[in-house]
């Protein structure tokens, strides 16, 4: 057996997510590089220049606080790859920014799967009883190289999610998990180097694809599950076309993928991606309604969950501004003030 | 200059200030004395997160280490519970800061000790829409 289950189930009690508020489309880009044209994405979400992944991950773990009604934290766990430092946790900024400091804090990092990473380990601690709640946030502020195809989609995001025991506050029941990883040099970045770089073409089938199907097919083996069990299904999101690819190879239609499919608008916000996915999801999910969530960092690995949606639900609404409604409040700059905002002009 | 900030974290990240246990008056920046009736009764007290603008001006030419911030809004916000507090207004589009906009606090970078030194972090206030 390959599936994670915890004795005591644990759920999601509050969530919370976070976009910047500033859009840069991708036809500015394609301007400055190619001249005309647009990338795969319309849009991407970009951190002020006084924002960074503690900022971030604080205003989506404030709301998710909110949401859960939880007093104390046993852990907070922050999954990025973009650290704001390279020694001192981003962890420990957001715990005392909550007035929480008898909690485990760490920073989590697997690329773009750092996230759910974090749900897993808290769902783990909590359902072992080894603590009563914890906090886990998939954020990012993804960098992108001036010029290469990354910087299209490349953006800024993610989502906080309190996770305790499965009670009358619970709004989603993680059931259960798997994961699938892999040696493989699709994506990285080295130890100094200000950018990422990917082998291109090298990142779909090798990387993106046969991690997520491999981790979405072991959860359906050993649990009997089939695609059309779930309202809902959430694919970490690189690009548009991604998601929709490896949906429809697992069985899945447009209709249950096209609620947390988010990056024609926002862009790929790396560790916040599939968990920014999976809050659009739940603003809109009814109790009984299960969610496949399954997210792909590189370097590789994939991580599947089966979550049910509980009563608890419906006491969220209106509790906090939907996933909608943050996409909403926007402006647009130009690659000008991007390039200002994200530090790219060297004085 | 990250001694002082980490010194009162507390106050920038949650905005912690005072509250008087005698006459029951809330400040901030946190106070040792009770400006209201004098009381040394005072205990900390994290403010509320939102308030309005009372007034605002547009800065350009900020103090050192602010510059690449500039232009920016500078507003004294008063808080639901009546303490008032001096800080920049961001993310807000220049029509809607104005007398009496309604606000939220937010964490941000304020500024970065030099070149490798420590990340400062510290409230600012978004124009809630």
């Amino acid at each position: 057996m390959h599936l994670m289950q915890s004795k005591e189930r644990a759920a999601i009690r509050g969530y919370g997510a976070y976009l910047p508020y500033y859009r840069l489309p991708t036809t500015e880009i394609a301007r400055v590089w190619k001249g005309g044209g647009s990338g795969p994405n319309v849009e991407k979400a970009v951190a002020s220049m006084d924002e960074d992944t503690v900022t971030m991950a604080l205003e989506a773990a404030r709301l998710a606080m909110k949401m859960s009604e939880t007093k104390e934290l046993g852990a907070v766990f922050v999954g990025t790859e973009s650290k704001p430092y390279a020694v001192k946790p981003t962890s420990t900024i957001v715990a005392q920014a909550l007035g929480q400091h008898h909690t485990l804090a760490a920073d989590l990092e697997f690329a773009c799967k750092a996230g759910t990473e974090a749900i897993q380990v808290i769902t783990g601690l909590v359902g072992s009883g080894m603590i009563d709640a914890g906090l886990a946030i998939g954020m990012d502020t993804a960098q992108g190289r001036p010029g290469d195809d990354l910087e299209y989609t490349a953006a800024s995001g993610g989502a906080a999610y309190v996770i305790g025991r499965k009670d009358k506050k619970a709004i989603g029941v993680i059931d259960c998990s798997t994961s699938f990883v892999s040696d493989t040099g699709d994506f990285w970045r080295r130890a100094h180097e200000r950018y990422p770089r990917h082998l291109s073409r090298f990142t779909g089938e090798p990387a993106y694809f046969y991690h997520i199907e491999n981790s979405v097919r072991t959860l359906f083996k050993e649990t009997g599950h089939v695609p059309s069990d779930f309202k809902y299904a959430v694919f970490h999101q690189p690009n548009p076309r991604f998601p929709v690819e490896v949906a429809t190879r697992l069985g899945f239609t447009m209709e249950q993928i096209k609620t947390g499919l988010l990056n024609p608008t926002i862009g790929n916000t790396y560790a916040g991606s599939s968990p920014i996915g999976l809050a659009a999801v739940l603003d809109e999910a009814s109790p009984g309604d299960k969610i496949l969530l399954a997210s792909f960092g590189s370097g590789a690995g994939s991580d599947a969950f089966c979550i049910e949606v509980t009563d608890g639900i419906t006491r969220t609404r209106g509790v906090n501004p939907t996933v909608k409604s943050i996409m909403s409040r926007t402006s647009k700059i130009d690659y000008s003030t991007y390039s200002k905002f994200r530090d790219k002009l060297q004085k | 200059m990250a001694i002082e900030y980490w010194r009162n974290r507390d106050r920038y990240y949650r905005l912690i200030g005072s509250r008087c246990q005698n006459c029951g008056d809330e400040f901030f920046p946190p106070v040792y004395r009770c400006r209201g009736c004098g009381s040394e009764k005072i205990v900390d007290k994290e403010m509320p997160k939102s308030g309005k603008i009372v007034t605002y001006t547009r800065l350009h030419e900020p103090l050192p280490g602010f510059e690449a911030q500039a232009p920016f809004y500078l507003a004294v916000v008063e808080l639901k519970n009546g303490a008032r507090v001096l800080s920049q207004v961001v993310d807000s589009p220049d029509e809607s800061v104005k007398t009496g906009a309604r606000v939220k606090a937010t964490v941000r970078r304020m500024k970065v000790d030099g070149e490798s030194g420590q990340i400062i972090y510290g409230y600012k206030f978004v124009v809630d829409r």
